[in-house]
């Protein structure tokens, strides 16, 4: 660049009468170098922080995950050897069933409760803000505080059982149970504790349908079901697939939930991915093992965001 | 339905289709009214069983006949629940400052400055929005506990401050900001801290608005990097002070009086940030 302003400057001094209007090449290039000193010192706070949190930690869990890496900062490089042994751990296995099965039951769970809730709320006349707020509100509380909340609802002698008690039912072990049970448990929770989300992305894209689409369907004759089905929902669909990544995303890094509810239990029936990484990582200290688990994790959210990323750039060209 | 009621004929429709239109609404009121009692009666519990009385018969086989304040005063009295409150606020507030001030320097830097290197650190920036933050939390930790600030507030803070999400935010508006509000500034002789601070900061109040609560709400919510990296007292936040309550022994009444009380200041900010809230959400899809 500085070569390239050299140029220019004295080109402009033997010629004057090529770079019109007469401005003052000097103090031109001056000022590039000014801008450019500015710009660099505007990002150097966040290049200092990113260099440092983002980026090193990205190349290090690559490197840690060919390493044995002890607390201590000895490490031993073991080329694949990490990755070889995910492949024949049966707990890793466990963990990605776990994972998989969990996404499975929440996503079209997350996604059947938000659409329906932004559905209502659209046609609902009166009271809209009232009621968005009120099923919107969950979605400011953590994770944390949802479990502790549900694993008393829960509980055996929580409000859920003693209803089912006073039907000569139960108790049924929510949290305790048969693995599809549990994870639907743990499935619920994150519901009711982010469905507020995706509904309001929802609503925003309803709101966006063209009032005439739907006119036409009802003079058509089409119900509200048909209506629903073959005009509204057709529309949505990018929204919907947006939601669906994002959720599946959100599903794939479910923890603090299980740590909270069933702490990976029981039996490993909800041990999930990340609780596994967090497991090697800060039960075992097998930091190399546990870098590589977080690679695994990686590479799933990354075909995600690949997946969604090509969906969006040929929805733009059309 | 907003087809019905944006259409001109509304007016039109004879009766029998306006009281069908009538009994419509008045079914979808009380669905809705049915599903709030799902999304809203878990927290309700919350604060009755945590102003029940000890020992008094409360949910879920009875509501308590009167309320007291008295497990609330317990738990800001007892155990270190009140050093746990005060490292969730500072681990949100500093953050929240610090994210939004380097962030809003370096999006304006990206949009509106040249320099070398430029679009290479936009696009690695942007990049990392890829890798979940599981992904790099061992190594994260160890370069924290290398820099000796395992269980420190500032090991706690430090690497949350790296926001992507932020940058390619603010950037987004400070790129279409008209190039004559800085020329302008640049011929009254505004220096390059005057022209950020007194002219772009301003006019991103809004992004910045949204930025903070969505970083605040997310510290205050944040579970598994405090938990690796906080396992003392002294860097322990709420959520992971009351997820240990939870597993310990504590008192059904202790816990709900916890989590209610960690819950105000998230209610605080929806009282009064609802439409900046919603309006964030379906407008840039900000995600908390």
């Amino acid at each position: 660049m500085s070569v390239n302003t050299r140029t220019r400057t004295t080109l402009a001094g033997r010629h004057p009468e090529l770079t019109a209007p007469p401005l003052k090449p000097f103090g031109a290039s001056k000022a590039r170098s000014r801008e450019a000193l500015a710009g660099i010192l505007f990002v150097l706070p966040t290049l200092v922080i990113f260099g440092l949190f983002k980026f090193l930690p990205i190349f290090g869990a690559g490197a840690m995950s060919m390493t044995e890496y002890s607390l201590n900062g000895d490490f031993e490089f073991l080329g694949a050897e990490n990755y070889t042994r995910l492949a024949a751990d049966p707990n890793f296995w466990q963990s990605l069933k776990v994972t998989f099965l969990y996404v499975a039951i929440f996503v079209p769970f997350i996604i059947a409760v938000s659409l329906a809730g932004a559905v209502l709320l659209d046609k609902l006349v009166r009271f809209t803000g009232t009621f968005r707020a009120l099923l919107f509100i969950p979605y400011l509380s953590s994770f944390v505080m949802a479990g502790i909340i549900w694993t008393w609802i829960f509980s055996t002698d929580g409000p859920l059982n003693a209803a089912l008690g006073s039907l000569g039912m139960g108790p049924v072990p929510f949290t305790s149970g048969p693995q599809l049970l549990v994870l639907l448990s743990l499935a619920v929770v994150s519901v009711w504790k982010g469905f507020g989300y995706s509904m309001l992305i929802f609503l925003a894209g309803l709101k966006a349908q063209p009032a005439e689409v739907h006119e036409a369907a009802r003079i058509d004759g089409a119900g509200a079901w048909k209506s629903f089905w073959y005009v509204t929902l057709p529309l949505l669909k990018p929204v919907v697939f947006f939601v669906l990544v994002i959720e599946t995303i959100v599903g794939f890094q479910v923890f603090d939930t299980i740590y909270v509810m069933t702490g990976g239990g029981p039996a490993r029936a909800s041990h999930s991915l990340i609780y596994f990484l967090f497991d090697e990582g800060f039960k075992f200290f097998d930091f190399g093992y546990a870098s590589a688990i977080g690679v695994v994790l990686f590479v799933i959210v990354l075909i995600l965001s690949l997946i969604q990323q090509r969906f969006f750039e040929g929805k733009d060209s059309k | 339905m907003t087809a019905t009621v944006s259409s001109p004929t509304v007016g039109l429709l004879p009766t029998p289709r306006r009281s069908t239109e009538k009994r419509r609404q008045r079914t979808l009121t009380w669905v809705l009214a049915v599903i709030s009692l799902f999304t809203v009666a878990p927290l309700i519990a919350v604060a009755v069983l945590a102003l029940s009385p000890a020992d008094a018969p409360t949910l879920p086989y009875a509501l308590p006949s009167s309320l007291t304040l008295d497990n609330i005063i317990r738990i800001f009295n007892v155990g270190e629940f009140p050093l746990w409150l005060w490292n969730s606020f500072l681990y949100s507030a500093v953050s929240v400052v610090v994210v939004l001030l380097t962030a809003s320097m370096a999006a304006y830097a990206l949009a509106r400055k040249r320099f070398p290197g430029r679009n290479a650190l936009l696009w690695a920036i942007i990049a990392t929005m890829m890798v979940p933050v599981q992904a790099t939390l061992i190594p994260t930790f160890i370069l924290i506990s290398k820099m000796g600030g395992v269980n420190t507030l500032w090991g706690l803070i430090l690497p949350t401050l790296a926001n992507a999400q932020a940058i390619f935010l603010i950037r987004q508006f400070v790129r279409d900001m008209p190039e004559e509000l800085f020329d302008a500034a640049r011929i009254d002789g505004a220096g390059e801290w005057r022209t950020f601070w007194q002219i772009v900061l301003p006019l991103i109040r809004p992004v910045l608005a949204t930025l903070a609560i969505f970083v605040f709400l997310w510290h205050w919510n944040d579970l598994l990097w405090p938990l690796v990296v906080g396992q003392s007292d002294a860097a322990r936040t709420l959520t992971v002070g009351l997820a240990t309550l939870n597993t310990e022994t504590a008192s059904t009444s202790n816990v709900m009086a916890a989590t209610l009380v960690s819950f105000i200041p998230c209610l605080v900010i929806f009282a009064l940030l609802q439409k900046h809230i919603v309006a964030s959400i379906t407008h840039s899809g900000v995600k908390g």
